[in-house]
């Protein structure tokens, strides 16, 4: 690509970014505290398995949104299914 | 000036009866047009688990339906695409005028890789899986998805560049626009589907708002391989269900919600999801409420016995109450009709909606064919052709006709694709003379 292009790219990129900037800050706000979640899940996770209560307990969460990161955790290789303790499964950090 | 396109059939929708009639169509060397709204063909059949009444693998049996019509050399899919207009301006020619949405990806270079959905920063409620795990803001829907192009969220996305860094064939557009497009046919079949009655409708059933209560559609999801959990789970906790209940009739046969008529398939369905729950969770109780079982078609009073052996217990009576109980139980309050019809309130871990069908798409506005009393598209020969509508040229399969199984659904497709065939050919032999 010349220099030319890209210098035209990043221009048209600016222009865009504030058209969007309502929704770009509100999904930047999103990632944040997504990022917080996953952290606290991830740190949980820590010192081995456990399961969605347990995992509650540790990090506060509402149970509903920490089973839906680990769901989204294990989609993407974060997480593992581990053995199961009494009704609940137990999840592990894949990279512990 | 629009790009101006020319087929034999428009068929609009790409969900199971619009691809049995593109492909029974294309079979006879006509040229076929697919328009579908989603970024996927595949409708509803691919979403779902098992089937009944065979419990064979409902990916198994669509996919290659998909696959044949992706590669048949006589049909055209045109995903992620809204219908405008659709107009019969000759005994020759219908005009449909078609928005292409934007995807953000370049179709001609994205190769699926996923490498934007894997660099992505932006976690968003997966509408696919139930919302009950997230996707990327730039995804493939599914895995199985056809075609196997991403598709990027722009009102979730945060321009941070990151997907266009890592596409190895630059595939991504962040400046695509929404671009019409004008197809010229002979024919057009209408196999536009359906959708659920919304959750949130009743009172009752506290809006919906109740934690481990969830749809048929999301129970599919659970139940498939591909689901969220990759096993039956409650969403709220992550508790495997000891006791599992489904409430029939839960959006249609009421006429509170404008759907009085009975959307046919639920009976089964739900007898079909008890029995796969009962092979997956072997130690839960599974429970159907239901006001009378309608098993209609070839092997479905013996599907329906068969689930009664295994266990699974049928309580007639309809569910007056829904509400959250302790421990994130859910709490059924109902009239036991054969027990002297007293009140009874039963809590279960997870509680399945049956919910009501009701047309995908409305042609008002958009296309001149009329509409029955329930909304679904109107045959104008209901006994002897009930694929015809009262548009000349245009037919209909599926349940945009109104609900029906996917054995009712593939013998329509056929049937549509017939009438339309014979129209062609009419207009061919009127030519000649
Ligand atoms: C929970 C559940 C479980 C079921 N299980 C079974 C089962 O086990 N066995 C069985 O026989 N049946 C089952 N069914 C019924 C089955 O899903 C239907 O019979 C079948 O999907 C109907 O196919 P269709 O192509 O008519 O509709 P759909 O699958 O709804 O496909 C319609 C397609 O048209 C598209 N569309 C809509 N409007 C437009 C538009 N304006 N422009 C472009 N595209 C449009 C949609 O996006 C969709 O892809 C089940 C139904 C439910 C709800």
């Amino acid at each position: 690509m010349s220099d030319k292009k890209k210098q035209a790219d990043k221009e048209a990129m600016k222009i865009l970014r504030q058209q969007r900037k309502q929704s770009i800050d509100r999904v930047r706000g999103a990632i944040k505290s997504q990022n917080k979640d996953i952290k606290s899940i991830k740190d949980a996770l820590k010192d081995g398995g456990k399961t969605v209560p347990e995992i509650t307990a540790a990090t506060k969460m509402p149970s509903s949104r920490v089973m839906v990161f680990v769901a989204t955790l294990k989609k993407y290789g974060m997480v593992a299914e581990g053995p199961k303790d009494g009704d609940y499964f137990k999840y592990e950090l894949i990279d512990a | 000036m629009s790009r101006e396109l020319h087929f034999d059939t428009l068929v609009v929708g790409g969900g199971i009866a619009g691809l049995q009639t593109a492909l029974d169509l294309a079979d006879q060397n006509y040229q076929v047009a697919v328009i579908e709204k989603d970024a996927t063909i595949g409708g509803k059949m691919i979403r779902l688990s098992k089937v009944f009444p065979t419990l064979d693998c409902a990916s198994c049996i669509t996919t290659p339906k998909m696959a044949a019509s992706a590669h048949h050399e006589n049909i055209t899919l045109f995903t992620y695409c809204n219908l405008k207009s659709l107009d019969r301006d000759s005994p020759e020619s219908v005009t449909a005028t078609v928005t292409q949405k934007p995807r953000y990806v370049d179709p001609d270079k994205c190769i699926g890789c996923r490498q934007c959905e894997y660099g992505c920063p932006v976690y968003v409620p997966d509408e696919e899986q139930g919302n009950f795990n997230l996707r990327k803001a730039v995804h493939i829907p599914f895995s199985n998805a056809i075609p196997q192009i991403a598709v990027l969220d722009m009102e979730n996305c945060s321009l941070c560049g990151k997907c266009a860094r890592v596409c190895p064939t630059d595939a991504i557009d962040y400046f695509e626009q929404p671009e019409d497009f004008i197809i010229h046919a002979k024919t057009a079949v209408l196999a536009t589907g359906f959708e659920l009655t919304p959750i949130d409708q009743k009172p009752e059933y506290n809006g919906g708002k109740v934690q481990n209560l969830i749809t048929s559609m999301e129970m599919e999801r659970l139940l498939a391989p591909h689901g969220p959990y990759m096993r039956v789970i409650r969403p709220s906790d992550g508790k495997e269900p000891d006791s599992i209940a489904y409430v029939q009739c839960a959006g249609s046969r009421d006429k509170t919600l404008n759907v009085p008529y009975c959307s046919r398939v639920c009976c089964m369905y739900a007898i079909k999801q008890a029995m796969l729950l009962s092979g997956a969770l072997p130690l839960a109780d599974i429970t159907i409420y239901y006001m009378d079982i309608r098993a209609f078609g070839k092997g479905y009073e013996q599907f329906y016995q068969n689930a009664k052996a295994m266990g699974i217990e049928f309580v007639k009576g309809k569910i007056a109450k829904i509400e959250q109980a302790d421990n994130q139980y859910v709490s059924l309050r109902y009239e036991a009709q054969e027990d002297g019809g007293r009140v009874v309130e039963r809590e279960h871990d997870l509680v399945v909606l049956s919910l009501g069908m009701v047309p995908g798409w409305t042609p008002q506005g958009v296309c001149q064919v009329s509409c029955d009393t329930d909304r679904f598209i109107k045959s104008s020969m209901p006994q002897i052709a009930p694929t015809v509508t009262d548009m000349e040229g245009v037919f209909v399969a599926g349940v945009a006709a109104g609900p029906k199984d996917i054995v009712d659904t593939i013998a329509e497709a056929g049937a549509a694709a017939m009438e339309a065939s014979k129209y062609m050919t009419a207009l061919g032999k009127q030519k000649a003379a």
